[in-house]
């Protein structure tokens, strides 16, 4: 059910009787969940934006049929769409890895040691920089402030907070990640 | 008008409009601010900073180009603070922007011949930017003085020329990120093929994903080529080329007639082509064939010698001795046993002669463009309005409330006509398409409609009929200005909105919006070209199309009107100066019986009934058919640019000029008089037909024929062509001047025929084929590929199918099948998703007849737009 797109800015009116999310999910599963992401929005305002977050929110990047979602339901050109998309450093364009792991490098984080302990995540994981793993296990995200700070220093792993991160901790928290995979 | 504002610039006192911004006001007083980012026409955007002034008892220093002027204001453009400032900023611009060019201390030294060995690295050089010497960021660094004897050190971005899409290469790495490109894309065009991507440090000029221009929804107009201050954004072809000088004509290809600026190189060719801004018809835009389109002027295979066919063979011959033949063999076929055919291209001058040889000198009618010129679209507005031509203004459609197109592929056909159109809609201005077909603007249109071809008219019936039962229509109009609104209204019983739905396939509702829409506004317009309507049902259409506009009272006021969008550059002014069978200049009918139309002389020459014809130009248009017609002939002769199929069957060929090689006016279809103006030498012996018919004319005895000087034939037509009264070469020179529409008399309503049930496919071909074509398709699986380092489009084909017949021909969704003519077969996957019975509609992407139009050896290639004909043909199942 790829044609419905260019049917839905023909026909403004019974356009969303096109979009029935059976028909697209036999097709596109990822286009599907791209479709919920949009639709479950609850605020009354759906823009360009808030669709993009809620499906970065959903799959975890922004897929080129998420692109063309937006830009149907927005009425503005998939370029559009792009240009908001890449603006901001947050939405990823290819699929993470399986676990999240998010280092902060805020300023109270900085000086109680993140440095290091950034160090220490990435020669565990063999990184250099923010990035996936070759293994397809982790991607690590540098994070400007996990909101926390009276924990400092802080790490997250899959959106979990770890207070108090010391280099042990780590190890144990990377250790179990590896565990999951 | 409000008063103007008074205020000073560097001491100079100067007056401005309110609504100007500093800058604008400078400029309109020849002070000179450097800018990098603004253009005419454009919303201010402030990103290059180079504008920046000083304004007393003002705060900082605000850019001049979003700063409105003020009554009173002092406005400072070069103080040391300014200056110092400015300098600062160009430096850090500089630190991206390869710079060899700007900085090397020959720069004023080096000539033509030089070879620049060892004092600019490679890739720096002057001479390896193809905007080496109209660069507008070397002249600001010029005007601002930045020190050119310490290079400065600049980041190259490394990225690759993307040189895969038509007609452009865009290198990024000399890309100052002034948005021009994006801001004409989107506020002009309303494309958004092109978009700011990412940000601060990195940001740039690109697609979504980084696509290719084939998938981003471009349409190849040049545009954003046009407006690039610097070589980032080039034509592909004569890229690194200068240019000596600029002249400014009326482009070839469509009655749109923008205004081109022809830049020449010291060898003569046409080298680019670039919108006029100062134009009020085309306002700076062109189109794919506008733009890339011209190359042909260049060819080296143009005809240059005349030729006569002496033992089979054409050979060479002198002027004198090709005329001789002619001037010999013609007598013995005046009167109606000849046919002369003219280019759509040639200007009113050329036209009114061919029609002038034609009737005084050969003594028949038989006078007519060489196309299908669609008489048929303008005739009933002659008939019932006074003049035979568009009533409105093309550019003021951006501000109709609504717009109503009818079988029209405006993008392709009539590209900048659908300008104002785009840019309406984007203002929130209701968009209504009927078409059977998928073309670029059912994608904007608030309503497409997509009737079952052949039904259009009653389809605009069923509209004049919601209009009359809920009351739409203009009182007051209709009482001061029509008649006959009684037998209007009588002769839509027919048309209920149920029945007309069932013939027409259009739902209801739909009919009923668009009634609304169009009556409903303060302001509607019709757009309309009838592409695919039957040359008789043209006229009883047309009539349709007049009742609705005469009973919404959109005749005779700004942005309303009807717009026939005909094929032929001047096919307006052809008529206008009676190069037409049925119309003597001044669009008055001939008296007795007309003359033959082109199609109808092609029919008399297989028939035997005409015996000579005179071809001049563009012949590539006649299809296979017209050819054959023509070499019934017994004498021939044939005036082109090049020997194609059509020469080659000539008894006499003669060279003929380009239209970027004469002197002249055309008349657009909006009525715009523009003059052509030659840019280049013709090539060898190539004259314009004026010159043929006033020799042909003397040496067979017409003694007042006239000369062949373009002004004196044009103050020929101002004498006998009312409207052109007040034209003339020095009122022209100054800019484009717009013929009269007439005042509005009373006019009779036409009642319309009896609604008949849509007819029987033939059995052999019960299907009929709606092709389309877009600029992009979001969602459509599609997949670049490189061959010979171009990029192309493929995808798999779709056809779309209603279900029931689907059903009937037990296709399912997904299998393939494929849909014959009697010559072409197409094979694509079905798709249950048609909206018509007995339509199959196929849509393919603009990008791959832009891959086809830039790959094309043809000499022309822009005359061989393929159309989107609606054909009969069979569906077959494919077994796999």
């Amino acid at each position: 059910m790829i044609e419905f797109t260019h049917l839905v800015q023909n026909f403004t009116e019974g356009a969303r009787e096109d979009m029935r999310e059976d028909v697209v999910e036999a097709a596109d599963p990822l286009r599907a969940r791209v479709v919920s992401a949009i639709t479950a929005q609850p605020q009354r305002t759906v823009t360009v934006l808030s669709s993009l977050l809620a499906i970065e929110e959903e799959l975890g990047y922004i897929p080129p049929q998420a692109i063309e979602e937006v830009a149907t339901r927005e009425a503005v050109t998939v370029n559009d769409v792009w240009a908001v998309a890449s603006f901001y450093t947050n939405f990823r364009f290819t699929p993470p890895n399986k676990h999240i792991v998010e280092v902060c490098w805020g300023p109270t984080c900085h000086l109680l040691g993140a440095q290091s302990l950034l160090e220490r995540v990435q020669n565990a994981l063999g990184l250099t920089d923010e990035g996936d793993t070759p293994d397809g296990n982790v991607t690590l995200k540098y994070n400007t402030c996990l909101g926390a700070c009276g924990q400092a220093p802080v790490i997250a792993t899959d959106h979990h907070l770890h207070g108090r991160a010391t280099s042990e901790s780590i190890d144990r928290l990377l250790t179990r990640i590896k565990d999951k995979a | 008008m409000t008063e103007p504002l008074k205020l000073s610039i560097d001491g100079v006192e100067i007056t401005a409009q309110p609504g100007q911004t500093v800058l604008q006001a400078a400029i309109d007083n020849n002070i000179y601010i450097p800018y990098l980012c603004y253009w005419p026409g454009l919303k201010p955007y402030g990103s290059c900073r180079m504008c920046v002034v000083e304004v007393e008892g003002g705060r900082g220093t605000p850019a001049s180009c979003t700063l409105p002027v003020t009554d009173g204001m002092v406005v400072t453009t070069a103080s040391t603070g300014v200056s110092d400032l400015r300098h600062g900023i160009l430096e850090l611009l500089l630190s991206e922007h390869p710079h060899g060019c700007l900085t090397c201390h020959r720069i004023e030294l080096c000539g033509p011949q030089d070879i620049c060995l060892r004092h600019v690295s490679v890739v720096d050089r002057c001479v390896v930017c193809p905007k080496n010497e109209r660069c507008e960021l070397k002249d600001t660094v010029r005007f601002v003085g930045v020190n050119m004897e310490s290079p400065l050190t600049y980041n190259y971005r490394n990225l690759q020329v993307e040189t895969g899409d038509p007609f452009y290469d865009r290198d990024y790495n000399l890309c100052i990120v002034c948005a021009r490109c994006v801001r004409v894309c989107e506020e002009i065009r309303g494309d958004d093929a092109v978009v700011m991507i990412e940000r601060s440090g990195t940001v740039l000029v690109g697609t979504s994903f980084g696509t290719s221009l084939l998938e981003s929804g471009c349409e190849f107009c040049g545009a954003c080529i046009d407006v690039c201050p610097v070589g980032a954004l080039v034509e592909r072809d004569h890229k690194w080329d200068k240019a000596v000088k600029t002249v400014k004509t009326t482009c070839p290809h469509c009655s749109v007639g923008c205004q081109v600026n022809l830049e020449v190189d010291s060898r003569g060719s046409v080298i680019r082509s670039i919108g006029n801004w100062d134009s009020p018809v085309s306002v700076g835009q062109l189109c794919y064939m506008g733009k890339f389109g011209n190359e042909f002027v260049n060819k080296p295979d143009r005809i240059k010698m005349p030729m006569i066919k002496k033992h089979g063979e054409l050979v060479e011959t002198s002027w004198e001795e090709a005329l001789g033949i002619i001037a010999s063999r013609l007598p013995d076929y005046k009167g109606d046993a000849f046919s002369l055919l003219v280019s759509p291209r040639s200007t009113n001058e050329q036209a009114y002669l061919a029609g002038k040889f034609a009737r005084s000198v050969m003594g028949t009618n038989n006078v007519d463009l060489s196309i299908d010129h669609r008489l048929e679209l303008v005739e009933p507005l002659g008939r019932r309005l006074g003049n035979m031509a568009a009533t409105g203004t093309v550019t003021e459609l951006e501000d109709s409330a609504c717009v109503l197109i009818v079988n029209s592929n405006t993008t392709e056909e009539h590209n900048v006509a659908a300008i104002p159109i785009k840019k309406g809609h984007k203002k929130g201005n209701k968009l209504i398409v009927i078409d059977t077909r998928e073309v670029e603007l059912t994608r904007y249109a608030d309503l497409w409609l997509r009737p079952f071809p052949g039904t259009e008219n009653a389809l605009i019936g069923g509209m004049l009929k919601v209009i009359i039962d809920e009351g739409l229509q203009d009182a007051e109009f209709l009482a001061t200005t029509s008649e006959n609104f009684n037998a209007l209204t009588a002769s839509l019983a027919s048309y209920d909105l149920d029945g007309v739905a069932e013939t027409t396939g259009v739902p209801a509702d739909k009919i009923a919006a668009a009634a609304r829409y169009f009556a409903g506004g303060s302001s509607a317009a019709i757009v309309y070209a009838l592409d695919n309507i039957e040359a008789e049902a043209r006229t009883p259409l047309t009539e349709s199309l007049i009742d609705l506009a005469l009973v919404t009272g959109n005749v005779g006021k700004p942005s309303a009107g009807l717009f026939p969008l005909r094929p032929g550059a001047n096919s307006q002014g052809a008529l206008d100066v009676g190069c037409n069978p049925a119309y003597l200049p001044g669009q008055v009918a001939v008296d007795g019986t007309p003359g033959l139309t082109a199609p109808a002389a092609l029919e008399g020459m297989v028939a035997g009934t005409v015996k000579a014809a005179m071809v001049i130009g563009d012949s590539p248009l006649f299809t296979a058919e017209a050819i054959h017609a023509l070499s019934h002939t017994e004498f021939l002769v044939v005036q082109d640019l090049f020997l194609n199929d059509l020469a080659q069957s000539a008894d006499v060929v003669l060279p003929m000029t380009s239209f970027a090689e004469d002197d002249g006016t055309v008349t657009n279809l909006d009525r715009w008089v523009q003059l052509r103006r030659q840019a280049i030498e013709a090539p060898g012996e190539a004259r314009p037909s004026t010159y043929i018919f006033v020799e042909l004319a003397g040496s067979m005895g017409v003694s007042d024929f006239g000369g062949d000087d373009p002004t004196a034939i044009l103050a020929e037509i101002a004498e006998v062509v009312p409207a052109y009264a007040a034209i003339n070469q020095e009122s022209l020179e100054a800019g484009s001047v717009q013929l009269p529409s007439p005042d509005i008399a009373k006019i009779a309503l036409t009642a319309l025929p009896e609604r008949s049930a849509r007819g029987v496919a033939e059995d052999e071909f019960p299907f009929l084929f709606a092709p389309g074509r877009v600029l992009a398709m979001p969602g459509e699986e599609i997949e670049i590929i490189r061959s010979n380092g171009k990029n192309a489009i493929r995808r798999e084909d779709a056809l779309e199918i209603h279900p029931e017949d689907a059903a009937t021909l037990g296709v399912a969704p997904g299998e393939v099948i494929e849909v014959a003519t009697l010559t072409h077969r197409i094979r694509g996957m079905a798709r249950t998703t048609g909206t018509l019975r007995g339509v199959i509609s196929a849509t393919v992407l603009f990008g791959e007849l832009a891959t086809a139009l830039d790959t094309s050896g043809d000499c022309d290639p822009m005359l061989r737009v393929p159309g989107l004909h609606i054909m009969p043909v069979r569906v077959e199942k494919v077994l796999s």
